[in-house]
């Protein structure tokens, strides 16, 4: 489970592609795994990639979040950490030690 | 996010790009240049010919390109030959691609991957690898490439990948000088070396329409007993036949020319930067050094792809297409224009319905149907083909 006060890193270099109405984050280096599978995002997820930048808390993506989308804090905190959780069980994302934020 | 299994993904994406006719796969031909000299090839050039290295695109000019298609919406790219590594720059050219978010697949022969070259290759990791393999023994590979010593370069590129981890899959085209090793070549890849193998029979004229290449193609009964003695192939026919055979299209697509992907969500470009429907269809083009590929695309490409036929051929009503490798490039290039039926292919595909046992239904004047002139011989070639399978058992059923 990713804890609020924690800052995450994308693991290696991504572009995400917007084809045919489809938002699509394509690995283009080494560190993720093969191509069985692939990672699409929504509205709300693709704001969330765009925001895990090494230095912004999952606390402030909850508030950017909660703010740009309109909706409520608590709503805003599941969503996040859930979408968090699970990019940095698939090895997209890993923490940054506090000491390096 | 969603986590999506490839397959899924793939198949959903296509659907949604036929529909809105986005160029999603691309397919470029760095270069016709190539170090072996392959009987069967229908495009490759000397390494060293200077002329047709001056007309190549620029390493600047297929930066722009890679941008260009990539905003387009292209996500499939093939980089093809010739022989890529034969560009020095291939692998800056390729990088700059990956970096569009391209998902990137390079056919190769292989022997000019170096160290260097596979260990950048596992740093920008491509989706796929595919190596062509000649032959199992350096005596049939190098009848082939007429170039000695090309064997071991080959094997020596393919341990460079496997060593890394790339996603290798090997193939090989199945031709008079090869037939005898094509199960040992599978053997290989899949028990030996754990990677996919497949192979095509299928050798169509050179671009400039020579049909040098025509002397090393198997014979239609060849042909269909490779498909019989490999219980695998025999499934995807049946499977795919399930799906593609049947009735011709009615309404307003009834009779378009092209029935293919070209031009509704792939494309090609050629080494000197001109955008066709796909690689064997060179008679319209676009040149991207004259404008943007969206131009290409919007104007000369879709103009292509609208064509409608201008007569009634047997081919038009035929209803075991999926069977066949008949399409208006492979016209133009063996029968000279995009229309007229290619006898080769027909044979193969009324012989490979027969060994399948798919009904063929009336589909005009045709030769290799009931009542055709041809159709007693085609009976003699499919009793020799269940005769010669017969006797030499399915080869490949032991590997599975």
């Amino acid at each position: 489970m990713a804890a609020t006060g924690t800052a995450y890193v994308k693991t290696g270099e991504f572009v995400t592609r917007a084809i045919a109405g489809e938002l699509i984050v394509v690995p283009i280096t080494a560190g993720v795994g093969d191509l069985d599978s692939i990672y699409t995002l929504n509205e709300v997820g693709a704001a969330i990639w765009e925001l895990i930048d090494g230095t912004t808390t999952v606390e402030g993506i909850v508030a950017a979040v909660a703010r740009e989308f309109e909706v409520g804090n608590d709503q805003a905190k599941s969503d996040v950490v859930e979408f968090v959780t699970s990019l940095a069980e698939a090895g997209l994302i890993r923490p940054v030690p506090e000491s390096q934020v | 996010m969603e986590l999506e299994r490839y397959q899924e993904f793939s198949a959903r994406l296509h659907r949604k790009v036929v529909a809105q006719r986005v160029p999603a796969d691309g397919v470029i031909e760095v270069t016709w240049r190539c170090p072996l000299g392959c009987v069967h090839c229908y495009n490759n050039v000397p390494i060293s010919d200077e002329r047709t290295r001056r007309r190549e695109l620029t390493r600047t000019e297929h930066f722009r390109i890679a941008e260009e298609i990539a905003e387009a919406g292209c996500l499939w790219l093939l980089y093809t030959g010739g022989e890529p590594f034969a560009r020095p720059d291939f692998l800056d050219i390729y990088t700059h691609a990956k970096r569009q978010g391209m998902l990137i697949t390079i056919f190769t022969n292989g022997t000019l991957i170096t160290r260097k070259a596979a260990d950048h290759l596992a740093k920008w990791r491509p989706f796929a690898i595919e190596i062509t393999l000649y032959g199992r023994t350096r005596e049939t590979y190098e009848r082939i490439t007429r170039v000695p010593g090309s064997y071991d370069l080959a094997m020596r590129g393919i341990r460079l990948l496997l060593e890394r981890g790339l996603p290798l899959k090997l193939k090989s085209m199945a031709l008079t000088a090869n037939k005898h090793e094509i199960w040992e070549m599978k053997r290989f890849a899949e028990d030996e070396l754990g990677v996919e193998f497949k192979f095509d029979a299928m050798i169509n004229p050179r671009i400039d329409c020579s049909d040098s290449p025509l002397a090393a193609r198997l014979t239609p009964d060849e042909v269909v007993a490779l498909d019989l003695l490999d219980p695998r192939r025999m499934t995807e026919w049946q499977s795919f036949c399930e799906r593609f055979n049947g009735p011709v299209l009615t309404g307003e697509r009834a009779d378009d020319l092209y029935h293919c992907g070209g031009g509704i969500t792939s494309f090609a470009i050629d080494p000197e930067g001109r955008v066709s429907l796909c690689v064997l269809s060179r008679r319209d083009t676009y040149d991207l050094r004259t404008g943007s590929f969206r131009e290409g695309w919007e104007a000369c490409v879709r103009t292509v792809r609208s064509r409608k036929t201008t007569r009634l051929t047997k081919c038009v009503a035929c209803e075991i297409k999926a069977m066949c490798g008949m399409c208006p490039a492979n016209a133009e290039l063996e029968a000279g224009d995009p229309e007229t039926p290619v006898d080769f292919l027909c044979h193969v595909a009324h012989l490979r319905a027969h060994a399948l046992g798919v009904a063929v239904p009336p589909h005009g004047t045709c030769e290799y149907c009931e009542g055709g002139e041809r159709y007693q011989e085609l009976l003699q070639s499919l009793a020799r083909v269940h005769a010669e399978t017969s006797a030499e058992g399915p080869a490949a059923a032991s590997q599975d």
